[in-house]
């Protein structure tokens, strides 16, 4: 069951220069994606810094409008709300992020954070509240007595999972999560990590996972879709992603990829070149055919679509 | 080999409010003539206090070597003078941190800032050492070098300032560099790349690497030898091979079960219970005890001897045996 389906999304930017201020440009931050997740599926969304994933992750959840394109959230097309009719919906699509404290008022305790969404959707207050938020402190692994605590006397890995609690608190169908382990050490990450996928298993939630690692992709992740410059390269399951990747970029981005494993760098394969493209003056045709191996004369001027090359298996490539 | 750096029961401490942190606990690991060694561990280990004690930039406001050696090439650093610890910085041993942009200033050109280091240093014309720039621009692999050197930090890409940095740190052949976090803020296709140019380099100077990471990743790509730290202290030495197919400590162990892997669909990461202990506190026994599962009453009494496994493989540790 589809509960969030994506179509052909744009996100551009506006760039204003000269004396007038006039428009003069866009940066194309989302350049026409789409994609959709089932109850109960993570979709994993992956690429570079200036690639669009987190504008996706914003623009999904109308923290930003959409340029053009369609966002349809559990059968219903959430993509021209305003804000006022927005708000019932947004029970139904929450987030989380990689710096949780910043989105915490340090002023008010712990249990009052989580517990506000509860009271500003009417679902519970008081006392009532008070036994919900402390059932999802115990459930993300707090205890309850640090209900009373302020937010900077937890750590970073007990914040994920109060921002993981506030998120839950509503019980949405659609998690929309950020980057949410990158700050984090490893021992604490994996402790995260299980808790979200133990969290989908119980409640049946849909993962956006938008992150630049692959390894923690390929741990959390159902499918994996990959991005370059605003636009989707790949999107397949991700056991195919990892053993037969078909778009050059996703190549790279695996053989670049570090591993703890010592006999792995002899075994590396050829390293993209240059940085990527300003997204305001991305390349033509391919985006990627200015830093790919195997670009012909056709990526320069041809635009690839996200063609399906076998079941499940999407990739924008000409040579594929 | 010789060593070029030996490091020796290293302690290094900060007065905060809370009291007397012991960011460095008794550290001591060499540093032989060319190799890369990395130093390995999670925030707030002391790996990068490492690094600051080495070139003595700790801010003596608020921290201090309290005890403990430092020799390089021979010459005892914890008692230079700050003039003689100026000539030796940027020259014979030099550094790269995480934000080239914090290190680098953003109103002179990368040219004039290399070419400011090898005047200082080496004393030689304003000309020479702006070919010494331009040279150096080449070497770690930038394109147009020549417009290059009179562009500022800010018309550059992430990783372009970090071969900036690389190329400044190296402009005067030092014997040692060491690179705090060095791709850290990178894309992975970037990270490659200057992870490539680093090895490439060391093979052309013969500079002694020390590169301090959080990432095993990294670490495994790159080192020769790995120090792991734990709460200020060494727990586990080896060669690169041997720490990846053989980790002792249950720290290390703890942390390669715990990295996703990108070959393997693991179907559940292992966690270390529990957080890092208090640094303001000083730790009877073994620093890793309470979040240890092989931990034992001796554990948490007595501190941990250094147990030999062979082939320079050393873990401090009292429920292994190699």
């Amino acid at each position: 069951m589809t509960v969030l389906a994506v179509d052909r999304l744009v996100k551009h930017f506006p760039i204003h220069g000269g004396l007038l201020q006039r428009q003069v440009g866009a940066v194309k931050a989302v350049d026409g994606i789409s994609f959709d997740i089932a109850k109960g599926e993570t979709l994993g969304l992956v690429g570079e810094s200036g690639c669009g994933k987190s504008t996706v992750g914003k623009t999904i959840l109308k923290l930003i409008e959409p340029t053009s394109g369609r966002i349809v959230l559990g059968g219903k097309d959430i993509t021209a709300l305003k804000p006022g009719a927005m708000w019932p919906h947004r029970k139904g699509i929450q987030t989380i992020f990689q710096d949780p404290y910043s989105s915490m008022n340090p002023r008010l305790p712990a249990g009052t954070i989580v517990g506000e969404p509860l009271e500003n959707f009417g679902i519970a207050r008081g006392r009532e509240r008070d036994e919900r938020v402390a059932a999802l402190f115990e459930r993300v692994g707090l205890r309850r007595d640090a209900m009373r605590k302020y937010a900077h006397e937890f750590s970073g890995g007990q914040r994920q999972r109060l921002g993981i609690a506030k998120a839950l608190s509503v019980a949405p169908e659609v998690i929309v999560a950020d980057e949410p382990v990158s700050a984090l050490d490893v021992s604490v990450q994996a402790q995260v990590l299980n808790l979200l996928i133990d969290l989908q298993a119980e409640y049946g939630l849909a993962y956006l996972f938008i992150s630049h690692d692959l390894a923690v992709m390929r741990h959390i992740s159902h499918r994996i879709a990959v991005m370059y410059l605003g636009r989707i390269v790949e999107l397949t399951d991700k056991r195919t992603l990892f053993a037969r990747p078909l778009h050059p970029y996703t190549e790279a981005l695996l053989s670049a990829a570090t591993a703890p494993d010592p006999r792995r760098r002899r075994r590396r394969k050829a390293i993209v070149e240059g940085d990527v493209p300003s997204p305001a003056d991305p390349p033509s045709g391919c985006h990627f055919h200015t830093r790919c191996p195997y670009a012909v004369a056709e990526c320069k001027v041809k635009d690839p679509s996200l063609r399906e090359v076998a079941p499940g298996h999407h990739v924008a490539c000409h040579l594929r | 080999m010789s060593g070029i750096l030996e490091v020796r029961d290293l302690h290094t401490q900060f007065d905060t409010l809370d009291g007397v942190v012991r960011a460095v606990d008794g550290l001591s690991f060499d540093l032989d003539r060319g190799e890369t060694l990395g130093i390995v561990g999670e925030s707030g280990c002391g790996k990068s206090v490492t690094a600051l004690s080495i070139l003595r930039l700790i801010p003596p406001e608020t921290g201090r070597i309290a005890s403990g050696s430092i020799r390089f090439e021979g010459e005892e650093l914890t008692r230079l003078s700050e003039e003689a610890m100026k000539r030796l910085r940027g020259h014979r041993i030099s550094m790269i941190f995480q934000e080239p942009m914090t290190s680098l200033n953003p109103v002179l050109t990368v040219g004039t800032q290399i070419a400011e280091n090898v005047t200082r240093h080496l004393g030689v014309s304003k000309r020479a050492a702006r070919e010494r720039a331009h040279e150096m621009l080449d070497l770690v692999r930038i394109a147009d070098a020549r417009r290059r050197l009179d562009e500022y930090p800010h018309q550059l890409s992430g990783g372009m300032r970090q071969r900036v940095m690389i190329a400044m740190a190296l402009s005067c052949d030092p014997q040692v560099l060491i690179a705090d976090e060095p791709t850290t803020a990178l894309d992975v296709t970037i990270q490659a790349q200057i992870l490539d140019l680093m090895l490439d380099l060391k093979e052309k100077t013969g500079t002694a690497i020390v590169l301090i990471t959080h990432d095993l990743g990294v670490v495994a790509e790159t080192a020769q030898r790995v120090v792991v730290m734990y709460a200020g202290r060494r727990v586990e030495e080896a060669p690169v091979e041997a720490l990846f197919d053989n980790p002792l400590h249950p720290y290390t162990r703890g942390l390669m079960a715990a990295i996703p892997r990108l070959d393997t669909d693991a179907t559940r990461l292992q966690e270390i219970p529990g957080m890092v202990p208090l640094l303001t506190r000083p730790i009877v026994g073994c620093a890793f005890a309470a979040r240890c599962p092989l931990a034992t009453d001796r554990c948490r009494a007595e501190a941990p001897p250094v147990v030999d496994a062979g082939g320079g493989h050393t873990v401090a540790c009292w429920e292994v045996t190699p």
